[in-house]
């Protein structure tokens, strides 16, 4: 008990105390539910959204991949950004309060919030995500379950290094957990029944590990994914973005469900009497037509064609050039939510490697 | 500065639209503060001739309506279809593909000789309009978001990207991958997917983006086992006047 662990053990049952335990904290836990919980809607039964939970019993750790990522904490669908009076003249940014722990995260989810973290406090520094990432404690959970299209395994992204403040592996009878941070290590003294893995259940997280990362094979990047930067290069006019983006609808899916997508639109909003207003920012996404038209009604990329491209290219290109990462973190929410199935990135870099 | 003159008019529809704004109920007071509502045969008894601004429910259907409108266009500075059956034509459409003869014996019965329509149009169809408040009904929000930025010289953002947009703001989960149909992929969003966020499925009421995939819309529905003939029934229930729908 206490100490300084770095890999403890949590019995499952201890695991439901915890959570009832941050609860009664007063802390805004939110948590993996089937989406029909929070829906009311029968027939969403079997999918998976964040929302928060009142009890430990509304927490599911064992799902396979969420809707929306949990970006939607750190860089909300609308977000005012500040207020403003117009007579006389005066402007007031806003400032995320709420402190917020996200339950169960999935690496290649907690990979894409570091790449966003690194997005976001490059100069100039974005101090509304910032100050939300401050504030929320994330808890990542290994997968047991894969999403029938994620590909994960491939990206680098079934284990994670960092950005967590604790991260569980469920090996069977409890649950492997790792502190990732100090505010992680005080979270870890407020668990019950914990005590330091033996060097047998460290192992047997390595199995889990192993296993889960087997069965995400399914779907496979037929290279190492590092190569992606220069597998683009030249490939700008390959037949493959006409005939994928033959059947592309510009309904930004495969950014908005992306959790490395982060772009928005900034509006403001007026009130009635023209006094005063707010400005906020959306998301918004580079498949949608106008995403890059400017003034005087010019459009950068007016063609399906040239926005598909676009994203495949940030994904596995520019971001990297600029950040060093690859964009793509294989979680398969495009694949899986495209509505014509033609966003997933395996069978368009796969086809891009066999050079046909 | 004296305030805005807002006139109200209805052409074919339900009134919903107007209703709508009725509906604002408070909100209906703070657009008061701003304008001066000079007729609304729906809500006052009082009208004048002399407006600044013209809001405009309904579709176009017969001749009279034609001269009607174009009287009001030339009297407005500003003139903002308000519903779909003002802004894309709407279920109004629906008998345009029908026999006008049995659809006026249907509708007014031994008086149809009193009534003569022809096939229903948008009021874009007949006179410029400047903006345009889409849906079936209105949006009570986008109405004050239109006629806030008209206040402040500025052009209203109407979007002009699908519904799924929308849907995936609000954290639903796609209809289609549920198995079901859907108009979302492309129809214009606007309304935050109220129908889909409530369970249903987008009929499509805002009309068509402007840039619709249609070649993708159906090799969509040929996965769900719709016919082409039944697709463009349901794009005819509230766009049967658009390009797709003939």
């Amino acid at each position: 008990m206490g100490g300084d662990m770095n890999l403890a053990i949590i019995e499952k049952e201890g695991l439901h105390l915890f959570v009832a335990e941050l609860l009664r904290r007063k802390n805004t836990v939110v948590g993996v539910k089937d989406q029909s919980a929070v829906s009311s809607i029968p027939g969403d039964s079997g999918f998976y959204t964040y929302a928060p939970i009142n009890s430990p019993e509304e927490l599911t750790l064992s799902f396979d991949v969420t809707l929306i990522p949990p970006k939607k904490y750190l860089l909300p669908a609308y977000e005012q950004l500040l207020t403003f009076n117009l007579s006389p003249g005066s402007i007031k940014a806003d400032a995320p309060k709420e402190e917020l722990i996200v339950f169960g995260v999935h690496p290649y989810d907690i990979i894409a919030i570091n790449q966003m973290d690194k997005v976001f406090s490059t100069v100039p520094q974005d101090n509304h995500y910032l100050e939300r990432r401050k504030r929320t404690t994330i808890i990542g959970v290994d997968p047991v379950k894969i999403a029938p299209r994620a590909f994960w395994s491939s990206m680098g992204a079934d284990t994670v290094a960092g950005g967590f403040d604790l991260m569980l592996t469920d090996i069977g009878q409890c649950y492997v957990m790792e502190v990732g941070s100090k505010k992680g290590a005080s979270l870890l003294k407020m668990a019950p029944k914990t005590r330091e893995a033996a060097p047998a259940e460290v192992k047997e997280r390595d199995k889990v590990r192993t296993e889960a990362r087997k069965r995400c094979d399914a779907n496979r990047l037929s290279f190492s994914y590092l190569e992606l930067p220069s597998l683009l290069d030249g490939k700008e006019e390959h037949v493959i973005w006409e005939e994928k983006s033959h059947l592309c609808f510009s309904c930004g899916t495969c950014n908005l469900v992306c959790p490395t997508c982060y772009c928005f639109d900034v509006r403001d909003d007026v009130s009635i009497d023209l006094k005063k207003g707010s400005r906020y920012r959306t998301w918004d996404g580079c498949l949608l037509s106008d995403f890059a038209q400017v003034a005087g009604g010019g459009n950068f990329r007016g063609h399906r064609a040239d926005r598909y491209r676009h994203r495949f290219y940030r994904k596995g290109q520019f971001i990297y050039r600029r950040f060093g990462d690859i964009a793509c973190v294989g979680c398969g929410r495009c694949s899986a939510q495209c509505p014509s199935d033609i966003a997933d990135p395996i069978a368009v870099f796969n086809r891009l490697k066999e050079g046909i | 500065m004296s305030k805005p003159r807002v006139a109200i008019f209805d052409f074919a529809g339900c009134e919903g639209d107007q209703l709508q704004i009725v509906n604002l109920e408070e909100g209906v007071l703070d657009v008061l503060g701003q304008v001066e509502i000079v007729t609304w045969r729906e809500a006052m008894k009082e009208q004048s001739d002399h407006y600044d601004i013209a809001l405009v429910e309904g579709s176009i259907t017969r001749k009279g309506d034609e001269e009607r409108i174009k009287a009001i266009r030339e009297k407005a500075k500003i003139l903002v279809a308000i519903g779909a059956c003002a802004t894309i034509g709407g279920i109004n459409c629906i008998k345009n593909f029908q026999d006008e003869k049995f659809v006026r014996r249907y509708v007014y019965g031994d008086k149809a000789h009193w009534y003569n329509t022809y096939a229903a149009r948008p009021v874009s169809a007949v006179v410029p309009v400047d903006a345009n408040v889409h849906g079936c009904p209105i949006n009570r929000e986008e109405f004050v978001q239109v006629l806030k930025a008209l206040l402040q010289g500025k052009k209203p953002f109407i979007p002009d990207y699908p519904v799924c947009v929308d849907c995936k703001k609000a954290g639903n989960v796609c209809v289609l991958l549920k198995g079901q149909f859907c108009m979302g992929p492309v129809t214009r969003a606007g309304c935050g997917a109220c129908c889909i966020t409530e369970g249903a499925y987008c009929w499509g009421c805002r009309g068509l983006v402007d840039d619709p995939n249609m070649d993708a819309a159906r090799e969509l529905l040929g996965r769900f086992g719709i016919s082409a003939g039944e697709a463009l029934g349901q794009i005819r229930l509230y766009d049967g006047y658009g390009e797709e729908a003939r």
